[in-house]
């Protein structure tokens, strides 16, 4: 139980160390190779996951559960998809399921950002109070500040947009910065010390044993 | 050849002297001298929203959104978002609550996994945890569509959205103010927060997100370290005023911080 708390402590002190001093070859290589050793624990984890969502689609086919004609579309996408890539990466049907089919879906999901955005804003700018009336006209300001035509016809909207953007909001975000990494410290000693360790599955009655 | 890297010499100061006081905090605390917190809100949103999920009988989606352990600036709130997990899965699992946790990369799918696991374990509940159906892998980008798709069809009525959040954060949060969901939400992405903020019913902002997780151990020693950190803000507050008084006067600085 005790050792990925000493390994997480071990390895996140080396890191620091080497941030902050001047270090031999031999210890920076090292460094080097432990950062490569989460990217190779990653990929395991994702032969992991992959195989836990194949075997759970699997079982849905089996037993025809709720929708489970679309764990089919899974199933033939994932063996035909992994198939290719597994003879040859550099095939061009392979290349072309990613340029033609998985790149195109997945740029067309992130569009939905912008639509998204534009409801959402429905929904935040509207004048209930004083405070959300605040945003909204800030809100305002700096959206004719950035488009085009805003500034043709309004212009005091770019220095007061630019104020906007610099002070109040930068100052607010500067401190959400310093709180933020403040927490991060706190998390480390927390972890490094042992004293938190949730995220490695390890609960409170286990810690007393 | 230079003892510290140059330019360094006050980061380094400034994380001793900050995690000096922490360490000092906990130690107090282990010998009984509890520093007083003041009660996040979260800690009762958390036990509200199952709360909701349960008289509605329908589920409860914890969303961490970018989970890549890997890059340094999204583990820190991946594992912040990990510890409120445990805790969050073990008031589903007390409350009898529908919990439902997707996950977008392999290597924190298995810490959710495991988190989730364990929390219905300590509440002597794992026989009704289907860990394959509560703890989801989904592949980053399908993700989308398929959170969208079974929020609806699911009419969740509770959402928390904790970790490090980006674009998704809009795409999810509105989803689920369409659906009618109680919201927490809670990132140090800076430029989300203000998305979660603006739709989550509560949030946690920034470092909150951090001292949850700390909050809500059962440890003493552990929420105490919140009053080391505490000692960074008064040390950062005290910095801004002198050098706004310095800058002021017109002293260069930037040499002395460069050091």
């Amino acid at each position: 139980m005790q050792i990925p708390i000493i390994l997480t402590a071990i390895i996140g002190i080396l890191m620091i160390i080497e941030f902050f001093f001047p270090m031999p070859t031999a210890m920076t290589s090292l460094n080097v190779t432990l950062r490569s050793f989460v990217t190779i624990i990653s990929a395991a984890a994702l032969i992991l996951g992959t195989l836990v969502l194949t075997i759970y689609h699997g079982k849905k086919v089996g037993t025809k559960s709720s929708e489970w004609y679309y764990s089919i579309i899974y199933i033939a996408a994932f063996v035909i998809t992994a198939g290719l890539g597994v003879i040859n990466v550099r095939d061009t049907t392979f290349l072309w399921i990613y340029n033609n089919m998985t790149s195109p879906i997945g740029a067309a999901l992130y569009s939905l950002t912008a639509f998204y955005i534009t409801s959402a804003a429905y929904r935040v700018l509207r004048a209930r109070n004083w405070n959300s009336a605040v945003l909204l006209v800030c809100a305002l300001i700096v959206l004719l500040m950035l488009i085009p035509v805003g500034a043709i016809l309004f212009p005091p909207v770019v220095p007061i947009g630019t104020w906007i953007r610099s002070i109040p909001s930068g100052a607010g975000f500067r401190g959400m910065i310093i709180g933020t990494s403040l927490g991060i410290m706190g998390l480390g000693v927390r972890v490094f010390t042992g004293r938190q360790k949730e995220h490695l599955g390890i609960r409170e009655e286990r810690r007393k044993e | 050849m230079a003892i510290i890297v140059e330019g360094r010499i006050f980061g380094l100061i400034a994380l001793l002297v900050i995690t000096g006081s922490i360490v000092y905090y906990m130690q107090k605390a282990y010998s009984g001298k509890i520093p007083k917190l003041r009660r996040l809100q979260a800690v009762d949103v958390i036990d509200e929203i199952l709360g909701r999920c349960v008289e509605m009988g329908r589920p409860a989606y914890y969303l961490m959104d970018t989970v890549s352990m890997d890059t340094p600036s999204i583990l820190a709130p991946t594992v912040a978002a990990f510890q409120i997990l445990a805790y969050t899965a073990r008031r589903a699992a007390h409350l009898g609550s529908k919990f439902f946790v997707p996950v977008t990369q392999g290597l924190a799918y298995t810490i959710a996994s495991e988190v989730v696991d364990e929390a219905y374990k300590a509440e002597n509940k794992q026989d009704e945890l289907k860990l394959e159906e509560t703890v989801m892998y989904l592949p980053d980008g399908a993700d989308r569509m398929y959170i969208i798709n079974h929020m609806w069809s699911d009419e969740m009525a509770g959402a928390f959205f904790l970790g490090s959040w980006y674009h998704k954060a809009v795409i999810f949060t509105e989803n689920a103010a369409r659906v009618g969901a109680m919201m927490l939400g809670g990132t140090d992405t800076t430029h989300n927060i203000p998305f979660l903020v603006a739709i989550c019913d509560y949030s946690l902002i920034g470092e909150e997100l951090y001292a949850l997780g700390a909050y809500l151990s059962e440890d003493p020693t552990v929420s105490a370290s919140l009053a080391g950190q505490d000692i960074g803000k008064y040390i950062a507050a005290l910095l801004i005023i002198l050098g706004s008084i310095l800058i002021t006067i017109g002293m260069d600085i930037k040499g002395l911080l460069s050091m």
